[in-house]
């Protein structure tokens, strides 16, 4: 028990701190990657809490989501390496202000809700699994997965549909024909 | 114990890849060749570039390395050698294995080099193709299995091998292992012709032997999982469980090298058109048909 005290405080205060460190650096790609690190630290503080399945699954989508967040900051902003030390925060008093009163609801949500009797041990990890389908989705599990399917698929088609065939030289433009056309790459004069 | 002898068993298959992957270019002393180059890079200096972000810069190996022994601790090698059996074995190998793509990040960016970098960012796009490629046939595995405990799925397999049951899942599975292990033709990270070794490049001396044994455990991290999944682990006639577990991996990873080897390097925009128009659909139509396999004969 006091181990398992130990480890959830240990990585509280890691995803605190890398949290932190978001603000803290000048540079694009290090904000994303202490911010992918801070999220990791919330899905091990899950797993200490012995809830397998959500720790495993946030410590999974995060590393992908982060990335990508990267590589897009990286495209999208102006000086992403931090050679000329970006500032990381916007909007300091307003996202200060709401900063506080989130905390504030957040504590007083944690320790004026009635949580019901404390648990004494947690079911085993298969059956959370379970459980947890149960819960989100109950009876409505075959829709809700239906569905998921659905969107997933008509998000990959609408990505396949998008990407042109690539060609071995020039750039494919689409010139309102239905008929992409193959020009040089140079042609703009 | 169990844990030491499978972190052992997997240096030692890390030492395997490792010959057999430099069988043609080592000449006659091929068994002590990475050893050699091991002690070797281990004696040397470490440079460091200009201007690196020394924390990426040196956490990148480690993490590299990390993953790969993570995604080995649920792969059971018989009923009983694993480390670990946890419930959501399957799920928990993926989320070890999406480490690499940030270590390769990591390496890409750190040492502030232009080879590293454009190798970093093309690993990301890589398994932007990928990374779905490789969560979507287990997702079928674990249908048939009913469980996500890698130990139950290999047992499922006990009357008919996955590679018979879904041979497209196994199929698109072990290219996007490949992909994930960046071995050729997928080696567009490391591409020593173009990039001067890519995400290597800048890297040397502990650093560089720490990164390199990191990518060999997870190639054969990558070949154990493939084996669990889709060849029936352990199971097999006359020979102990281990024996087999030993065969098929070492099979598997000499498929993988062997297979790369008599293919050109891929380039990126076709890697991803290729893969969304043809990879993710089929993957998606894999499910499908274990799903309608798993409803109609249970």
């Amino acid at each position: 028990m006091t181990a398992q005290m130990f480890f959830i405080g240990f990585f509280g205060l890691a995803a605190v701190w890398f949290g932190v460190v978001v603000f803290r650096t000048f540079s694009m790609v290090r904000s994303a990657l202490a911010l992918l690190f801070s999220q990791t630290a919330l899905g091990a503080l899950f797993l200490t809490m012995q809830a397998e399945f959500l720790g495993v699954l946030q410590i999974m989508m995060m590393a992908t989501e982060m990335s990508i967040m990267a590589i897009f900051m990286v495209m999208f902003m102006m000086d992403p390496g931090g050679l000329g030390e970006m500032e990381m925060t916007h909007q300091k008093r307003l996202s200060l202000g709401t900063g506080i009163v989130s905390f504030l609801a957040a504590v007083a949500v944690a320790v004026f809700v009635d949580w019901g009797p404390v648990a004494n041990a947690a079911p085993g990890a298969a059956q959370q699994t379970v459980d947890l389908g149960l819960e989100l989705l109950g009876r409505s599990m075959l829709i809700f997965e239906t569905a998921g399917i659905t969107i997933l698929t008509a998000m990959i088609a609408a990505t396949a549909v998008s990407i042109n065939k690539p060609l071995d030289s020039g750039i494919r433009r689409n010139d309102g024909k239905g008929k992409a056309s193959k020009r040089p790459a140079n042609d703009e004069h | 114990m169990t844990t030491v002898l499978l972190l052992l068993l997997l240096a030692f298959g890390a030492y395997l890849v490792a010959v057999l992957e430099n069988w043609t270019t080592c000449g006659r002393f091929r068994l002590a060749a990475p050893v050699l180059a091991g002690i070797a890079l281990l004696g040397r200096e470490s440079i460091l570039t200009r201007k690196p972000d020394r924390i990426f810069f040196e956490v990148a190996p480690v993490l590299l390395l990390l993953s790969a022994v993570l995604a080995a601790a649920v792969v059971p090698l018989t009923p009983n050698l694993i480390i670990t059996d946890l419930a959501t074995g399957a799920l928990f190998i993926n989320a070890a294995l999406v480490y690499v793509l940030v270590a390769l990040l990591m390496a890409g960016w750190g040492p502030d080099g232009a080879y590293a970098m454009v190798g970093g960012w093309r690993f990301l796009g890589q398994l932007i193709a990928y990374s779905m490629l490789i969560v979507m046939p287990i997702t079928a595995v674990a249908m048939r299995a009913e469980s996500l405990f890698t130990t139950q799925i290999v047992i499922s397999q006990a009357q008919l091998w996955n590679v018979l049951y879904q041979p497209l899942g196994f199929v698109l599975f072990f290219i996007a292992a490949m992909a994930l292990a960046f071995l050729p033709p997928f080696d567009l990270p490391t591409a020593k012709g173009e990039l001067a070794g890519g995400v290597e490049a800048e890297y040397t001396g502990v650093r560089l032997a720490v990164f390199r044994l990191g990518r060999l455990a997870l190639i054969i991290t990558l070949a154990a999982a493939t084996v669990i999944f889709y060849l029936g682990g352990w199971q097999g006639p006359w020979l102990p469980p281990w024996a087999w577990s030993a065969i098929k991996i070492l099979a598997v990873t000499a498929t993988m090298l062997l297979a790369g080897r008599m293919m050109p390097r891929i380039r990126e925009a076709h890697l991803l058109a290729w893969c969304w128009k043809l990879g993710i659909p089929l993957a998606l139509l894999n499910i499908f048909l274990v799903g309608v396999l798993v409803l109609v004969f249970p």
